[in-house]
């Protein structure tokens, strides 16, 4: 059984792919490169190719070839209904548990 | 795009890695197009943007090391985990090729080699389709049996620093010659069984041919 502590990761990096690609769709590329901007070094390079698989194959994103404006033809990245849906959902999640930890590890008395 | 446009793209970008980068990006490839129940095309398209990734990141003074990490196999594992599976309607034509390929080859030399015979000696033309069955059938065991061992050698030798190339290179000759051998010996001493029918020299040409024709356009069809 996966730990619970690997479970929450992946939940928010699932969210994070996913709320890069609502804004509009990306290629793979510039997919980790906008994680990298964001201070998310940690899931910018290849790790994200896993993730992006997972994602398509259980349907919240679907990948489609197309030209890019430079030339070689890219895989770019679409939200799916559900993948809509699993956004909401991890976003509804992340609010209730964000607000009580934030004050829980950030309110510890120093030293 | 389809897998076939995907893989020449890729051999032509390929080129563009430096010596150390294109060491674990080709290694990678070949892992993941080892995996035949895989979808090619899925697999293709995931290739192609990792070389678009390293691409990039050897501009910006990246490795491969640095961006896909430093265990390969576990980050080809993973994807290939995530891969979906070649749909089954997609195998059926692949493997069927390959067969008739290899049949309509076999029927062209037969009918060849009974011609240039025939001029110097009597040639039984008879073929017994039960027996041509049973040798058919083993003969495909044992190709499956060496490509099999073959790929697995390939696995083995992936990713290391080190590589034996040319024990890899003797043990799958020999793997493949006495797997020769055996069906030789076994051809020789299986007796001729059930119905028979006269096969001529030019019925044999004309099948072949008829076959691998049939394969050509299919191919052809394919790929536009």
């Amino acid at each position: 059984m996966m730990s619970i502590r690997s479970q929450l990761l992946k939940g928010i990096l699932d969210g994070c792919v996913l709320a890069v690609i609502e804004k509009e769709p990306v290629y793979g590329y510039e997919l980790s490169q906008k994680l990298l901007n964001i201070g998310l070094a940690e899931v910018s390079e290849g790790t994200i190719y896993p993730i992006l698989l997972r994602l398509q194959k259980n349907g919240l994103i679907r990948g489609e070839m197309r030209p890019s404006e430079s030339g070689p033809n890219r895989k770019y990245y679409f939200l799916t209904e559900a993948g809509q849906e699993a956004l909401e959902n991890i976003t509804g999640e992340w609010k209730q548990i964000s607000k009580p930890v934030n004050q829980l590890l950030m309110g510890r008395r120093e030293g | 795009m389809n897998a076939q446009k995907l893989i020449k793209e890729n051999n032509r970008k390929r080129e563009m890695l430096t010596a150390e980068n294109e060491a674990y990006y080709g290694d990678l490839l070949i892992y993941i197009r080892l995996q035949f129940s895989l979808s090619e095309q899925q697999s293709e398209e995931v290739l192609m943007e990792l070389l678009e990734h390293l691409l990039e990141g050897q501009k910006a003074g990246k490795t491969a090391k640095d961006i896909f990490g430093d265990d390969p196999r576990g980050f080809a594992d993973e994807l290939i985990e995530h891969l979906p599976k070649e749909e089954k309607r997609k195998l059926i034509p692949f493997i069927g090729g390959i067969i008739g390929d290899i049949v309509g080859w076999l029927l062209i030399i037969r009918g060849g080699l009974f011609l240039v015979l025939s001029q110097f000696t009597e040639v039984d033309t008879k073929v017994h389709p039960l027996s041509a069955l049973l040798i058919a059938l083993m003969i495909a065991g044992f190709v499956i049996i060496t490509i099999v061992y073959v790929f697995k050698l390939v696995e083995r030798s992936l990713f290391r620093e080190k590589r034996n190339t040319r024990k890899d290179t003797i043990k799958a000759g020999f793997a493949g010659a006495a797997g020769m051998a055996a069906v030789l010996l076994i051809t020789k001493f299986l007796p001729e069984m059930g119905p028979s029918f006269e096969f001529s020299w030019w019925a044999s040409f004309l099948v072949g041919g008829i076959l691998l024709g049939l394969i050509y356009l299919g191919k052809k069809r394919k790929a536009a």
